[in-house]
């Protein structure tokens, strides 16, 4: 196998590793708040629809704003749900996924007057080279050669991630929600804004990381293009054991997993298989590292729990 | 102390309580969802009532079109049985998708390679294979929670995936066709493999033609399924320990309940019934496994288990309601100008509605009760 | 008075820091707080005793702002005020710490103090660790305040949570049964540092039911009795007994007629049981007819030991013997049928199932026994729910209708339920965990004398608690568990000194004290 196919799997690896890094953050500061997010996958739907359309009208930049604005506003809905009205977090993760795939068809007609997809070839971004990296030999180099600026937007979201979650009185507060909402508003510490802040983080990210999905990956929306990637971003938060560095680990793993299909069809044993098997791998491989490694993890205190007690 | 309890005001019976809370409930949530659909088609400049007398319309004015209704309503209810036994438990099966895909592969199977058989023997296998198939697809992740502790809301959402190249695969390789080159899809199934129209049996074809309405035997059979449902929860010692699990895992496993292993009974009978979700369309409709099948039943069917309070009760209403939304899209489409996807929006909005309604509802009677009993209790 | 009081007036000697006048608190079906006037003085231990459900938690929780009164009015230096939140509370100088921590395990030391009152956008953990620890020096306490709470011990634990109140500047320390979970060794150091702190000019409020330590402790004692004030005196005029009748309104007895034990060979043994981390070798053993009591203080293995007992969990190694049959790691099915019964410490989480009627819970544990089901798995309902109404009536629970969640019922109807369930088949061996928690005075003499029967049915009783006046009473023989080892074995005629080594640490401290 030639070593620039690996380096052509690894840059669409990265790619991917974006958009399940992005909505695992996002889950991340939803769920250390207490609020179980399975709708992740609904509010990329969401950040689909609303970046192609946003991308089409003013450009990518626009694109992945209004992305994300949708897929914030979206994602109040969950927080009004779960927090305010205390309905089962799952219960409603899942209502908002199906719920998320009406809503993109109807916003999809609206825009784009077809139901299930926009026109192809939205106008993307400008891609960047690494300079040293992409010019390892071999074909390495490949992998960090046309690489989208959100790629790096999404590595350099870690620091700024563990400052607030660690550093600041925002994410003690947020994180005690998460572990022991008694105790924290035993403090007078509010619970309910935190929760919202959470999960429109959440939102936001996982609408931000559909836009980057439609823009630079696909070039259009069209139903069904999120594939799961809402789901496994949540895998790889498990997998992570819920901390920003290691769900980035998590999201390396199964953004790579998600190219070999794309990518590394021609590998040896890979290529042995028919392609409707290729295509199992990344679902596969996600199977395999959660059952192998979720008894190691253990996730907020918290988490699923609705908060019974009064705000302060 | 005896005589104080004597005096007090009697109080109803739980299921009373309940079942009046739920309606209520379901009122709301109805009247809430009809009034953002009012709003949104009046934005479009249409009328609301009658858009809403238009869907009512297309399905009851002829008994053909009731009976469409009941035959969209049909994989519902099975979908809506899988999710809310799976539920009961605690658990959610979110994987129905996969499992019924998995299992029209299977029937078809059977159907295709036990083909001379006749048909009272060949309908029951054939049954029996898509039942097994969905089960089987369904042990993974059933097997995974309980050995692994593995979610399985991401499990089965993984099997999803995998369902779907899997029955791909199948479906161009070894169940292809070969007489028809350019569809994807399998043979033809036997004649004696196929359910029966319901009309047909019954004779009324010429008021319900079968070449347009595919109303079969597994509706009334999915009725029965719901009762026999009903019965396993709440009559058996399974159904008690799946509700004991399903409430409070703790002390149920101090009553010698194994956890784990009502967890994988309960998935492995979801996973049974999401596999007779898809055998309406090949063996009432198509009468082969195509590439485009019907996909979305397994969505579909949880939110008809919420609708229907994931009771036995509940669920074939909520079907029929799906039902009837689905056959109103086709009248909206012809009669007016709306995208159809309104009223995609408006079950989404029903749905977040019941379940805020069924929370708030569920809540206040707590209190309520809880009231009630403090002045009557010691 | 137009200047607003700040917390630096002191109060003069004679007015009280806090007035409770007429103070009501309903809830659904009770009256919690009756008409309740209470002072508190600057730099006193005011004791607060009552039997379980007096009101003596409302009373103080509506004084930290968690619940609105009903009635009456709350003075803080002579100034009315309205109390509707913890931090309101705290800014007024009044703090609390309740018996079930409110601790976030997962968080240090420092982080849970500062948690609330952060002071500022960021968060400096090096500078909040630094004034923690010297604030608590200044108070005579030492702590790590980098330290993870889940490392603690309890009583470390407990003073993580007077320095949250410390650390909020108050004057008054609301403890809530606060010894319930220390040794007597703990508790000795508890009780210096509430010294040390009312000498520093704090008051201190010590919610208890413990007499002998209310009566060591505190400067002046109010005694609550459903909800209203029967009495208020000092240590130097009163008596535990005359405490006692107050409390409760009639004579306790607190001795009940316990019959000699004539106690044949072991019905339970248990030889080498080991679990990882948490039982370290433990050996037991009960006759019919007998009833031991594990005596110590809660997480010292006693839940881990009743689980492995009746089945939940596999011991790794060890044995157990019921009536000579080794039943070593079997399950909870296997160990009922052969006369096991277990009556759990949590209700809600191990008893009933609370969201199912009584008539299904009464039959949980025997759901699988033929005399309740029909053929093909069905259940028998008809005779269930005849068990159930023979159940109710006979241990006096107090429910509307056997078709009524379990749910409905108060926690001692609850309990005696889960009782009667357990005892129905005649078991051989009773394992009763922390039976009488939270209970009055009327269901736990019901639930002693149930467990008594026992004995004299010639049962064997393995009774676990943390109450060592449920271990006397009741207790033919007593061992003490401490950190999963058994560290000692008494008889009930030893004084509670003597338990008390072996609740901390057994033969060996006791070769050291001598």
């Amino acid at each position: 196998m030639p070593l620039i196919d690996l380096g052509a799997a690894i840059a669409l690896g990265l790619r991917y590793f974006t958009i399940i890094y992005l909505t695992g953050l996002g889950g991340l500061f939803s769920e250390r708040s207490g609020i179980v997010n399975i709708g992740l996958e609904g509010m990329m739907v969401v950040g689909t629809v609303m970046g192609a359309w946003g991308t089409i009208a003013y450009g990518p930049v626009a694109g992945l704003v209004t992305g994300a604005a949708a897929g914030l506003l979206f994602s109040l809905v969950h927080a009004l749900a779960t927090v305010t009205f205390k309905v089962d977090h799952i219960v409603s993760g899942v209502v908002i996924n199906v719920v998320a795939i009406g809503l993109a068809r109807f916003l999809s007609q609206l825009f784009f007057g077809q139901a299930t997809q926009s026109d192809p070839g939205i106008p993307d971004f400008a891609t960047i080279n690494i300079p040293l990296l992409s010019s390892l030999p071999l074909g390495l180099g490949q992998a960090f050669k046309g690489m989208s600026p959100v790629v790096l937007v999404a590595f350099l979201m870690t620091m700024p991630a563990l400052f607030v979650l660690n550093r600041t009185r925002f994410g003690l507060r947020l994180r005690s929600a998460g572990e022991n909402p008694e105790a924290a508003s035993s403090l007078g510490v509010r619970i309910w804004p935190l929760r919202y802040a959470g999960v429109a983080i959440s939102g936001a990210l996982a609408g931000l990381a559909g836009a980057f999905l439609a823009i630079e990956i696909n070039g259009l929306f069209r139903e069904g293009q999120t594939q799961g990637l809402g789901f496994i971003a949540l895998a790889a938060l498990i997998l992570g054991n819920w901390q920003p560095l290691r769900l980035m680990a998590g999201a390396l793993l199964f953004g790579i997993a998600q190219a070999i299909p794309l990518r590394l069809q021609d590998a040896p044993v890979i290529s042995l298989l028919p392609e409707e098997f290729i295509r199992m791998i990344p679902y596969v491989i996600t199977i395999i590292a959660i059952a192998g490694f979720v008894g190691r993890v253990q996730p907020p205190a918290a988490a699923g729990r609705a908060y019974e007690g009064a705000a302060t | 102390m005896a005589t104080e309890a004597a005096t007090q005001p009697r109080i109803r019976p739980e299921w009373i309580d309940f079942l009046v809370a739920q309606l209520i409930a379901l009122a709301g949530a109805f009247a809430f969802a009809a009034l953002i659909g009012a709003v949104i088609v009046i934005a479009y400049g249409e009328d609301p009532l009658f858009v809403y007398r238009t869907v009512w319309a297309f399905g009851t004015s002829r008994p053909q079109d009731f009976a469409i209704v009941l035959e969209n309503a049909t994989p519902l209810i099975y979908s809506g049985l899988a999710v809310a036994v799976a539920f009961k438990a605690g658990l959610f099966n979110i994987g129905v998708e996969g499992q019924y895909i998995v299992g029209m592969a299977a029937a078809a199977a059977a159907a295709l390679t036990l083909s001379g058989l006749p048909t009272v023997l060949l309908l029951p296998l054939v049954i029996v294979a898509a039942m097994t198939g969905a089960m089987l697809w369904a042990a993974v992740p059933a097997v995974l929670k309980v050995k692994t502790g593995a979610h399985e809301v991401v499990t089965t959402i993984m099997m999803n995936g995998i369902a779907v190249s899997l029955v791909a695969w199948l479906i161009l390789h070894p169940l292809r066709s070969d007489v028809t080159t350019t569809d994807l899809r399998t043979e033809d199934f036997p004649a004696s493999a196929l359910v029966p129209n319901l009309a047909t049996s019954l004779g009324i074809e010429d008021v319900i033609p079968d070449s347009i309405v595919h109303l079969t035997w597994l509706f009334p059979i999915a009725l029965v399924v719901c009762v026999t449902v009903w019965f396993m929860m709440f009559r058996t010692r399974l159904g008690y320990e799946v509700r004991a699990v399903g409430s409070s895992p703790g002390s149920a496993e101090a009553g010698g309940v194994s956890i784990g292993g009502t967890q994988i009974k309960i998935f492995l009978i979801s996973g049974a019934l999401a596999g007779l979700v898809g055998l309406n369309h090949i063996l009432g409709d198509t009468g082969y496994l195509g590439s485009n099948y019907e996909t979305g039943l397994g969505f579909s069917g949880i939110a008809v288990a919420f609708l229907g309070r994931n009771h036995p009760a509940g669920i074939p209403l909520a079907a029929i309601l799906f039902g009837m939304l689905l056959r109103g899209q086709d009248g909206l489409a012809i009669l007016t100008e709306l995208p159809i996807e309104i009223l995609i929006i408006l079950q989404g909005i029903l749905i977040l509605s019941v379940v805020v309604a069924y929370e708030l509802v569920s809540r206040a009677l707590a209190r309520r009760r809880q009231a009630q009993l403090g002045q009557a209790a010691s | 008075m137009a200047e607003p009081m700040t917390k630096d007036d002191a109060g003069r000697s004679g007015a009280p820091l806090i007035a409770l006048h007429q103070v009501t608190k309903r809830f659904p079906g009770v009256v919690a707080n009756d008409a309740v006037d209470l002072t508190l003085q600057k730099g006193e231990i005011h004791a607060l005793i009552g039997e379980n459900g007096a009101g003596k938690s409302t009373l103080m929780r509506v004084l930290y702002g968690l619940y609105p009164p009903d009635g009456g009015h709350i003075e803080v230096r002579g100034k009315e005020v309205k109390i509707n939140s913890p931090r309101a509370a705290l800014a007024l100088g009044v703090g609390m710490v309740h018996q079930h921590f409110v601790l976030v395990d997962r968080f240090t030391v420092a982080e849970n103090i500062i948690l609330g009152a952060e002071g500022g956008p960021l968060v400096d953990l090096d500078r909040a660790v630094k004034r923690i620890e010297e604030q608590a020096e200044g108070y005579g306490f030492k702590v790590d305040a980098r330290r993870r709470i889940d490392d603690l011990s309890v009583g470390e634990q407990q003073r993580v949570e007077i320095l949250k109140a410390l650390f909020r500047g108050v004057d008054v320390l609301i403890l809530d049964e606060p010894t319930a979970v220390l040794t007597p060794a703990e508790t000795k150091d508890l009780f210096a540092n509430l010294r040390a702190l009312k000498d520093n000019g704090k008051t201190i409020v010590f919610i208890s039911h413990k007499l002998d330590e209310v009566l060591a402790i505190a400067d002046r004692i109010t005694v609550l009795r459903r909800g209203k004030v029967v009495g208020e005196t000092t240590p130097q005029k009163t008596s535990k007994e005359k405490l006692a009748e107050m409390m409760v309104g009639r004579e306790v007895l607190f001795r009940l007629e316990k019959p000699a034990v004539d106690a044949g060979p072991p019905l339970l043994q248990v030889e080498g049981l080991n679990l990882a981390g948490k039982l370290h070798d433990i050996d037991l053993r009960v006759g019919a007819g007998e009833i031991l009591g594990v005596a110590g203080v809660e997480g010292n293995g006693q839940g881990e030991l009743a689980e492995v007992l009746i089945g939940l969990r596999p011991p790794d190694s060890g044995r157990i013997t019921l009536d000579g049959k080794d039943i070593t790691g079997r399950s909870v099915r296997q160990n009922r049928r052969l006369g096991c019964a277990f009556v759990p410490e949590d209700r809600h989480e191990r008893g009933l199932v609370l969201s199912m009627t009584l008539w299904e819970n009464s039959v949980l544990g025997q759901q699988s026994r033929p005399q309740y089901l029909g053929g093909w798995g069905v259940l028998a309902i008809k005779r269930i729910k005849e068990l159930a109404t023979r159940l109710i009536k006979e241990f006096d629970v107090r429910a509307r209708s056997i078709g009524n969640e379990a749910s409905t019922l108060s926690g001692g109807n609850q309990q005696k339920l889960i009782l009667a369930r357990e005892l129905e088949d005649d078991p051989r061996l009773l394992i009763a965990q922390q039976p009488t928690r939270g209970l009055d005075v009327g269901a736990i003499e019901f639930v002693w004398k149930q467990i008594l029967e026992q004995k004299e049915a010639g049962r064997a009783v393995l009774l676990i608690s943390a109450e060592l006046d449920e271990i006397y009473e009741l207790s033919d023989r007593i061992v003490t568990i401490y950190e999963g080892r058994i560290t000692g074995e008494y008889s009930p005629q030893d004084p509670p000194e003597k338990l008390g080594i072996g609740m901390t640490g057994g033969r060996q401290a006791e070769r050291e004290a001598s």
